[in-house]
């Protein structure tokens, strides 16, 4: 069957039981505090490097998909969430306490260089503090803000007052450094090609690129509270769609109805996990063909007719997102325990006109590839530039198309099946060029992949019993999960891993409620692709991440 | 060399009106230029608010301006209004007035290259300024003006984008000039003049006649692949797609042009029209025999508006499909391609024009 | 080259068909789903003040004032920062609050998309369509006919 995985009989791939794990870390391991998805070992504060060393190099812990910070009563907390890009079924958590008064913990930065920017979030956001860190600075907020939003003892009245020699006018006379004959460019946060409010901190020498630093934040809206301060049962579900809100809505309340469901034991009737992948996977051909055409865009400039080919074939896709949801960006469509509505009467209607979209699909991927695949110009512009390493795309968390445009053979809807995936038949795409191109034609082909499982998906719904189609499980209006219940759980999003930690207080809200959010960690490898190539090179590498800054942001 | 050409349209007026002496050459010189000029301006005008939308909607499968007037073609006037009305910022720093003077420049450069293109005749009417010796020569001389329009803009400006368009702008000028100028030469030397007239005269025999029809001697046919080299450097010369990297919008976000507004965008967008139909007459003169086409010679101007709106049209098709080159591509293909093929062509056509004649 | 070939066919084939993918908008009317979720309308003749809608919604978009008796006497809705999750009308019991599929509406000022209950009661039938239509056959299903204790609490 397409869906096994080939042959990876290394070390890192032995599945090894919480104790064997407990054995291996040794004296480290202060205290056990199991989470739902994982075991998870309580370590001391400035052990950090080395118990993520020993998993990472000992016991094949690569992939250190999310670290989460958060205030006790009594305590701040951190928690590095690893897992393996070659088994993500196989997690550890490793929950790191600090003090209540001076939280500090060691940096994960030198083991996993994606711990980078999680725990700058983590200080900016709950004020951890991180000894070795090479740039402890804010990254979502502004750096003048005052206080750390999500810690207990933040004062939200208080009004942000940014005094006025932070405030002097950037546009000094003189900014000349007599010693460097390089010139720093703002890209950003308004232009066209940063697909949002990104801000690029570019260094140039002539037209080539030294440095560039992404400066985030502008679409901050601390998503994060938002769903704190909702019901699990109602009140959450409609803001995933907000997150990466290129459409992937779906694939986004997938996340969260993945974590939600499994933290409340709920089980879901398969028709409607049938319904809920169909609809998942239309998402992600929309997503994806948005990233098809503004990379089009990136590349052709000005304007082009592949953009516009392109959002045709996503309006046929929203149309019948539309007929199913209801609209055609936020859908609010899942609940906990299933789906909100059946099949649009008449059911036969939907099957057709989903037929006739697939039957299209084809056509226009062909028409694709002629356009820009084959063209000679475009593979100029996109072979070889924007390497990204295997290596180098695993250390920084990269998942989804960037990580399989490297060849990392990473995906969750496989691997750490969910929904109805593993009962389909359809294949993992993966590219072995590591670059620009690849990405593209990653994306390119998953289409095709989607279109087959959305294709399986039809037929199963078609010759479904029609008095076995349950769409909802039975689920109590207000949910309230036991005290002290954690969980971390991710589903392939359109752009890559999409993580949901929730940790509960027994109220109907969420005590905590992190958001992995893929293209965080992807838009955090742009410095190694783009350093030293051309501007034009950095704009393309960018389009290739597809990045969405509402979910960069939250 | 073909038939006689028509009395130029300075000294038809001249003749016509009875127009004495010096001051009456001036005077039909100036009235000549207006009428030529308007006919450009109205070719942009056309082009810019409307055709422009038109064939970019008719490629990606929209609706485009259809709203006002037949057509939709009293957007033309609207647009205008429109632009003209919008407040001028002018930003902090730039370096005036040479960042007045760069919109000035541009579409100035373009129109004075229309002073020596033939442009077929109404009736009896030929419209052609002049017909100096070193026609050809002068036509793209003017046109490279254009480049230091660019260079002054982007220097002016006080934006760092502007700045790397202008470097973009003088990096390809420098490298696509060379070899468009030397690929004309391949073409003199077929005709042996450098005066327009000849070099169109030259193109009015039949170079072969296929099932009836006669197909003329138009350097495209004679040479097709000094064509293919002339139309690309063109693209780059006048900064179409997939050239268009001085402006490059996702890159640079608008090169030269980012801190304009207003009428100095106005012009800087007429500029750049009048350059595009400018770059559409040279490779007619040059390539498609001119204002010459099947029919008597007195409607020959329509068979120029035909060449260089296809032209023009060409430049749109190309901007719908063709990815733009990065900037050290373009440069390589500008020195490394285009400038070798440019002269073995130059010298190949030497060599069997020797050995021919 | 070949590739640059079949690029420009492509595009070329594309303006020559002559179709055309946009509408005439407002001249034609684009297609709306019948499950489209746009402006609210409210029916005060079956509203029982029940506040559900009012608990329900995730970012304080209705409000509802009643008096020492709990009979209603103002229901209004800040349509413009309404996120059209449609939970309201989920969880209303008598379908007094319905999400239609009008998406026609403006305003100049945010203060203007404050509508009280007048204003919700007039908001037009986009295409004379009751959504409610598509949506009955559902709603059985969201009230729960499955097996097992129903919790309402």
């Amino acid at each position: 069957m397409s869906l096994e995985r080939p042959d990876t009989a290394d070390d890192g791939a032995v599945e090894r039981t919480p104790d064997e794990l407990e054995a291996l870390l040794g004296d480290l391991v202060v205290d056990r505090d199991d989470h739902l998805n994982a075991p998870g070992f309580v370590i001391r504060p400035d052990t950090v490097q080395e118990t993520l060393s020993i998993l990472k190099e000992q016991a094949g812990y690569d992939h250190l998909s999310l670290v989460t910070a958060q205030e006790y009563e009594n305590r701040y907390e951190s928690i590095y969430h690893l897992k393996k890009f070659d088994d993500p079924t196989q997690e550890v958590s490793i929950v790191v306490p600090a003090d209540k008064d001076t939280p500090v913990s060691e940096s994960a930065e030198p083991v996993f260089r994606t711990a980078d920017w999680h725990e700058r979030e983590a200080y900016d956001l709950m004020g951890v503090e991180y000894d070795d860190h090479p740039d402890l600075r804010r990254i979502l907020l502004p750096e003048t803000w005052q206080g750390h939003p999500l810690s207990m003892d933040y004062d939200q009245e208080r009004p942000q007052i940014a005094s006025l020699p932070e405030h002097a006018n950037p546009l000094q006379e003189h900014h000349k450094d007599a010693e460097s004959d390089t010139m720093f460019l703002n890209i950003g946060p308004h232009h066209p090609a940063t697909h949002g409010v990104l801000h690029l901190k570019t260094v140039l020498d002539g037209e080539q690129v030294v440095d560039v630093e992404p400066d985030i934040g502008y679409l901050h809206r601390c998503e994060e509270q938002m769903a704190q301060n909702g019901t699990y049962r109602h009140q959450i579900m409609p803001y995933p769609d907000r997150w990466d809100y290129i459409s992937a809505g779906l694939l986004n309340e997938f996340a969260y109805a993945r974590a939600a469901e499994d933290l409340a034991d709920i089980e879901v009737p398969e028709y409607a996990q049938v319904i809920r992948t169909m609809g998942a996977e239309m998402s992600r051909i929309a997503a994806h063909m948005l990233a098809l055409a503004t990379f089009a865009l990136d590349i052709n400039g000005d304007f082009t007719a592949t953009f516009m080919y392109a959002i045709n074939d996503r309006e046929r896709v929203q149309n019948l997102l539309e007929d199913l949801t209801g609209q055609r960006l936020m859908f609010n469509y899942f609940r906990l325990g299933g789906v909100v509505w059946d099949l649009p009467e008449p059911r036969e209607e939907f099957f057709s006109k989903t037929r006739d979209f697939l039957d299209q699909l084809p056509e226009s991927i062909e028409e694709y590839h002629n356009l820009i695949t084959s063209n000679e110009i475009f593979q100029m512009r996109t072979i070889d530039t924007g390497v990204l390493p295997p290596e180098v795309a695993k250390n920084y968390g990269a998942t989804g198309p960037v990580a399989r445009g490297s060849g990392v053979d990473y995906d969750l809807r496989r691997d750490d099946p969910y929904g109805y995936y593993d009962e389909l038949d359809w294949d993992v795409v993966t590219e072995d060029g590591c670059d620009n191109f690849s990405r593209l034609l990653v994306r390119m082909r998953e289409v095709e992949e989607s279109a087959k499982i959305i294709e399986q998906c039809v037929d199963l719904l078609e010759d479904w019993p029609e008095d076995e189609r349950n769409i909802q499980a039975n689920v109590p209006r207000t949910l309230r999960p036991d005290d002290d219940t954690e969980i971390y759980r991710a589903v392939e999003g359109a752009k890559g891993e999409l993580g949901i930690y929730i940790r509960s207080d027994g109220t109907d809200k969420p005590a905590r409620f992190k958001i992995r959010s893929p293209c965080f960690s992807n838009l955090q490898t742009l410095p190694e692709m783009a350093n030293g190539e051309y501007i034009p090179d950095v704009v393309a590498a960018l389009g290739s991440l597809d990045i969405v800054l509402g979910e960069v942001d939250r | 060399m073909g038939t006689a050409p028509a009395q130029l349209f300075p000294e038809f007026l001249v003749d016509t009106f009875g127009l004495p002496g010096v001051l009456g050459e001036v005077v039909a010189s100036l009235i000549g230029a207006a009428v030529v000029a308007n006919i450009i301006l109205a070719f942009s005008g056309v082009a810019g608010p409307w055709a422009k939308r038109k064939i970019t909607a008719a490629f990606t499968d929209r609706i485009a301006v259809d709203r006002i007037g037949p057509f939709g073609l009293l957007i033309i006037p609207a647009s205008a209004v429109q632009l003209l009305a919008k407040e001028l910022i002018i930003p902090e720093g730039v370096d005036r007035p040479t960042w007045d003077i760069a919109p000035i420049l541009l579409p100035a450069s373009a129109m004075l290259g229309f002073s020596v293109i033939p442009m077929g005749q109404i009736g009896p009417l030929n419209i052609h300024l002049a017909d100096p010796e070193v026609g050809l020569a002068l036509v793209f001389a003017f046109a490279s003006i254009a480049s230091v329009s660019l260079v002054m803009a982007g220097y002016a400006s006080n934006n760092k984008y502007s700045l790397l368009g202008g470097l973009r702008a003088v990096a390809q000028n420098l490298a696509y000039e060379i070899p468009l100028i030397v690929t004309a030469m391949s073409v003199v030397i077929f005709a042996g003049t450098l005066q327009i007239s000849g070099v169109v005269g030259a193109q009015t025999e039949t170079l072969a006649t296929v099932a009836g029809f006669d197909i003329p001697a138009w350097f495209a046919f004679v040479n097709p692949f000094a064509f293919v080299l002339f139309l690309t450097a063109n693209l780059a010369e006048i900064g179409r797609n997939p050239f268009d990297i001085p402006e490059a919008p996702t890159e640079i976000v608008g090169g030269y042009q980012t801190e304009y507004s207003s009428a100095y965008f106005v012009l800087f967008y007429l500029g750049e029209f009048v350059h595009i139909f400018l770059g559409g007459a040279i490779l007619s003169v040059v390539f498609l025999g001119g204002a010459s086409g099947p029919g008597p010679e007195s409607i020959s101007f329509i068979w120029f508006v035909v060449k260089v709106w296809g032209f023009f049209l060409f430049t749109q098709w190309a901007r719908a499909a063709i990815p733009r080159v990065r900037i050290d591509q373009l440069i390589e293909i500008g020195w490394k391609g285009m400038l070798v093929l440019s002269f073995a062509n130059l010298v190949l056509t030497a060599v069997i024009v020797g050995v021919i004649a | 080259m070949i590739g640059l070939m079949k690029s420009m066919a492509t595009t070329m084939k594309h303006a020559l068909d002559g179709k055309t993918f946009t509408v005439e908008y407002p001249e034609e009317a684009p297609e709306v789903s019948p499950r489209f979720r746009g402006v609210h309308k409210f029916s005060q003749e079956r509203c029982i003040w029940c506040r559900q809608c009012e608990n329900v919604c995730p970012n304080d978009t209705i409000q509802i004032v009643q008096d020492e008796q709990r009979n209603g006497e103002q229901y209004n809705l800040h349509i413009g920062q309404c996120i059209y999750c449609r939970l309201c009308e989920e969880v209303c019991p008598v379908d007094a609050i319905l999400l239609t599929q009008n998406f026609e509406f403006t305003a100049d000022t945010k203060d203007d998309f404050v509508f009280n209950k007048e204003q919700l009661k007039n908001v037009p039938w986009y295409k004379g369509i009751d959504p409610l239509e598509s949506r009955n056959p559902d709603r059985g299903a969201w009230i729960g006919e499955g097996d097992g204790e129903i919790d309402y609490q």
